[in-house]
């Protein structure tokens, strides 16, 4: 399995969607957190982050996701988080974002969702 | 910089505090763990609480070394890591990525705690195979 991290970012229906795959953790968090803070900063209030392709995320990922939601919700957008892989979802449940974070299982659906 | 023991203690790590060399701690819990026969979903929960153990000694520094611990009972691993800095540090932590670490290490392993070793900070965790008889 590629390890490697990565992200790549595209626009669906008018919505920015960053997709990140590989390990997010002390060393890789830092471009994903610039990424999305140069979307909010450059206007965007609402970004999907499509994390089906990692496979590995540790708390320093989750605090770049909680501060881009705090972004995102300040100028009255939202972070909508798309997961399927059971032990990436587990992160978010015992620390207790999956209650905090609009979370879908498709890139597709998640767009549908702030359309 | 790994070194291999018998008995109780299996494996010593000392690492620079990078952020790009955490990794090598984490990994280090997996083979650890992987030797000791713990499952997929046993090692997966290691790998990460080992990750959150270091992170919540670290911090944001990037200096000194990290010392990590491994030790494999047969049904427990223990992992004991401490913090080796350049200059002296207060030992104490904070903040909401700790508070995540925190949450983080309470459901994964079975204990945990922190301490002070010599002027650094140090902390632990013991994680029992989840199909270990108590």
């Amino acid at each position: 399995m590629d390890q490697s991290f990565k992200i790549e970012e595209v626009e669906m229906d008018g919505v920015p969607v960053v997709s990140a795959s590989g390990e997010i953790d002390v060393a890789t968090a830092p471009p994903l957190r610039d990424r999305l803070q140069a979307l909010t900063t450059s206007g965007k209030s609402t970004v999907v982050v499509d994390l089906l392709g990692v496979t590995f995320l540790d708390s320093t990922a989750l605090g770049v996701l909680v501060g881009a939601l705090k972004r995102c919700r300040e100028a009255e957008g939202d972070l909508p988080l798309v997961i399927r892989e059971p032990r990436i979802l587990k992160v978010f449940e015992i620390t207790g974002l999956t209650g905090v974070f609009p979370i879908y299982e498709s890139v597709r659906e998640a767009v549908g969702s702030v359309k | 910089m790994v070194e291999r023991k018998t008995a109780t203690v299996e494996v010593d790590l000392s690492i620079p505090v990078q952020a790009d060399l955490v990794v090598l701690a984490r990994l280090a819990a997996a083979t650890v763990a992987s030797r000791a026969g713990f499952g997929v979903e046993d090692i997966e929960d290691l790998r990460l609480a080992v990750e959150e153990l270091c992170l919540s000694l670290v911090g944001t520094r990037a200096d000194g070394r990290l010392h990590l611990s491994y030790e494999n009972d047969g049904d427990a691993i223990t992992v004991s890591c401490w913090y080796e800095a350049e200059a002296a540090v207060p030992g104490t932590w904070g903040g909401e990525a700790d508070d995540l670490s925190l949450r983080i290490l309470d459901a994964l392993v079975d204990d945990h705690g922190r301490g002070l070793r010599g002027d650094g900070p140090s902390a632990w965790l013991c994680k029992r195979r989840s199909d270990a008889t108590a």
